[in-house]
């Protein structure tokens, strides 16, 4: 009876003392609530077969036929889109991200007896595009392609067009004629498959980076809360002293941790039966990229270390705040699968910078367009983090 | 022996002369007038209840508050190198002893030789010779509180401020730390001790500092304040001065 007694009272403590830290209940309640949020809205459209929008095309033609030009005149009347030049011009504008696909109508797309072939289109998609969207799209093409067979077909029947097709036989009406190509841009520009790994490296290698914040908010707390901070005041180290240490310090542990991630997804990876990560990357902006992404990793660590009373008020805020912004950035859920508002949103958070600017450098030859903007965000990011938590600092050395 | 709060400060290494500060969105100055000279060799007792103002003083004499009102000089042909022993243990539990003071060292501009010497004359003089390899985590609260001090000596302070140095330690360790403040007060280092044990200052202080509520209750030689005035008689010890002076009402 005393045991039972004993526990009860000790259950009713562990309730208080939940009741009095709200941080800890914060994550137990508030995290999971924003994740579902943010994740229902992430994957909306990967489990919903209505209204998946075809996805902005570019047409390039190289074959001369007018029905390969009223086709594509059509198409882009109906659902939008625009006429290219040239294979280039298509590249540029996926780049861009003016189209999130292009389709190439190749020469001699119609045979000799004026069927469309379909191994003389090829359908290029953006590293971005949704894969319900491309689907749609493929199927889009091909039932477009026989409806100008059909209509070829039913010309050169003329008057007796009834009677002639409602005898043929599916095979004699649509021979087959081939595949359509499909081909991501990242294979267009490194002539290599795009793989999962290819992918996702970049997303889980910014996700780690981030989580930076435990140990830099284990150590900021610790000299803050026993008066560390305050006696180096005293030996006249002043907070800019501070920061710059400890974002050399934690930018270094970054830097380890990325080239260890690397190499999990260039050696261990294939080992145990993966794809192969490819590292053969612009190394120029590959390092500006990493430069920015781990400053900003940094500086925010630094903010949240700065401004939080507690080391277990720090791991929650710093844990649960980097799974939220992974979550918006596209680091759970591929940007690919988001409904286009919340890949909209996902581009104004910081992971979702670096996300940007990594894929861009892994998936592809970027160039500053792509790289440029994406860390002048990060590293301004980063110097607010940084001028808030010199702020915090050199009011707590102050008040130890 | 001059006066603690009325010194003058040609004379001192360290003053502040009619000093009031009040925090941020607070109604009460947590100090009010409050004068304080420090001479080479002088011991100065900081006394006062929990919230009375000690720590406060402390941290506008070593700068890091600046009163509203009032100043603190520093006398002298050059500024007095200030160091401060915290209440708590202020240094990296995962480091070593000796870790510790090389990281502490490192931040004084001074030459690597020097930084060498430094480390192991403090070793030498707080008795840490057999714990230097040691983790900081690993050491009892004595070798903890002379680790504290330790570090405030690397500077060669002229002036050394210690905030509550013996809490938690043993009878020897806190002997010891005692013996250790009177020794640099005869080396000519100027002490100002903030406790709340009455037989520490006695032992090791000449003047006092009474504060409460942010002002000065009582200041001066220490003999001559225990032997009181007309009105008050004398008083057995400090705590009875004390107690004089601040009432008997719990503070927090």
């Amino acid at each position: 009876m005393i045991r039972l007694k004993q526990s009860l009272h000790i259950a009713l403590k562990e309730w208080r003392l939940l009741w009095r830290n709200p941080h800890g209940l914060a994550v137990l309640f508030l995290m999971p609530a924003v994740f579902i949020l943010v994740m229902s809205f992430a994957l909306k459209n990967t489990l919903t077969s209505a209204n998946i929008a075809l996805p902005p095309t570019g047409w390039v033609l190289e074959d001369a036929n007018p029905i390969a030009a009223q086709w594509a005149n059509d198409w882009v009347a109906r659902n939008g889109g625009e006429r290219l030049a040239s294979r280039e011009h298509l590249q540029r504008a996926l780049r861009d991200r003016r189209v999130q696909a292009g389709v190439i109508v190749m020469p001699q797309w119609l045979d000799a007896q004026g069927k469309p072939r379909s191994d003389h289109v090829e359908l290029w998609l953006s590293n971005r595009v949704q894969p319900a969207a491309a689907g749609r799209l493929r199927a889009e093409l091909s039932y477009a392609m026989l409806q100008v067979q059909l209509k070829g077909a039913a010309a050169a029947a003329g008057p007796f067009a009834s009677i002639l097709l409602g005898n043929a036989s599916n095979s004699e009406l649509f021979p087959a004629s081939g595949a359509l190509t499909t081909r991501y841009l990242y294979e267009i520009e490194s002539d290599r498959k795009m793989t999962a790994v290819q992918q996702s490296v970049p997303a889980w290698l910014i996700f780690g980076m981030f989580f930076v914040v435990i140990p830099i908010a284990g150590v900021l707390i610790q000299e803050r809360n026993d008066g560390t901070l305050t006696r180096l005041a005293t030996f006249g180290v002043r907070p800019d002293a501070i920061l710059g240490g400890k974002l050399l310090a934690f930018m270094a542990l970054n830097w380890i941790q990325l080239l260890m991630m690397l190499l999990v997804g260039r050696w261990l990876v294939p080992l145990l039966g993966g794809d192969t990560l490819y590292l053969d990357l612009p190394w120029g902006w590959f390092l500006l990229m990493v430069l920015a992404t781990s400053a900003a990793a940094v500086c925010l660590a630094l903010l949240i270390a700065a401004y939080t009373r507690s080391f277990d008020h720090a791991a929650a805020l710093g844990g649960g705040a980097n799974v939220v912004l992974g979550a918006i950035a596209g680091i759970m859920v591929p940007r690919n699968l988001m409904p286009a508002g919340m890949q909209t949103v996902s581009e104004w958070s910081p992971m979702g910078w670096a996300l940007d600017g990594m894929q861009a450098v892994f998936l592809g030859a970027p160039d500053a367009a792509q790289v440029v903007p994406k860390a002048s965000l990060l590293l301004g990011f980063g110097l607010l983090c940084l001028a808030l938590s010199w702020r915090a600092i050199r009011h707590q050395e102050r008040a130890s | 022996m001059p006066d603690a709060s009325t010194a003058a400060p040609s004379a001192s290494l360290l003053s502040a002369q009619r000093v009031s500060f009040r925090y941020p969105k607070q109604a009460e100055q947590a100090l009010q007038d409050v004068s304080l000279s420090l001479a080479r060799g002088q011991s100065v007792g900081l006394l006062g209840p929990n919230g009375s103002g000690k720590t406060t003083l402390i941290n506008v004499l070593i700068g890091l508050r600046t009163p509203q009102s009032g100043a603190v000089h520093h006398g002298g042909e050059r500024p007095a190198v200030v160091a401060w022993v915290p209440q708590d243990y202020a240094f990296y539990p995962q480091l070593t002893c000796r870790e510790n003071l090389q990281f502490f060292v490192a931040m004084l501009d001074v030459s690597p030789s020097e930084r060498d010497a430094r480390v192991d004359e403090v070793i030498a003089s707080c008795v840490l010779q057999e714990f230097a390899s040691k983790l900081a985590k690993h050491c009892s609260g004595g070798v903890r509180r002379r680790l504290n001090i330790a570090i405030a000596l690397l500077q060669k302070p002229d002036v050394l401020m210690l905030d509550e140095p013996t809490v938690g330690v043993d009878p020897q360790s806190r002997a010891f730390l005692l013996d250790q403040v009177r020794e640099l007060a005869q080396q000519g280092t100027a002490i100002l001790y903030a406790t709340h044990y009455m037989e520490e200052v006695a032992a090791v202080c000449n003047q006092i500092l009474l504060l409460d509520h942010g002002k000065v209750l009582a200041s001066g030689d220490l003999q001559t304040l225990l032997q009181g005035d007309a009105q008050s008689g004398g008083f057995a010890n400090l705590e009875a001065l004390f107690m004089h002076h601040t009432h008997r009402p719990l503070r927090d």
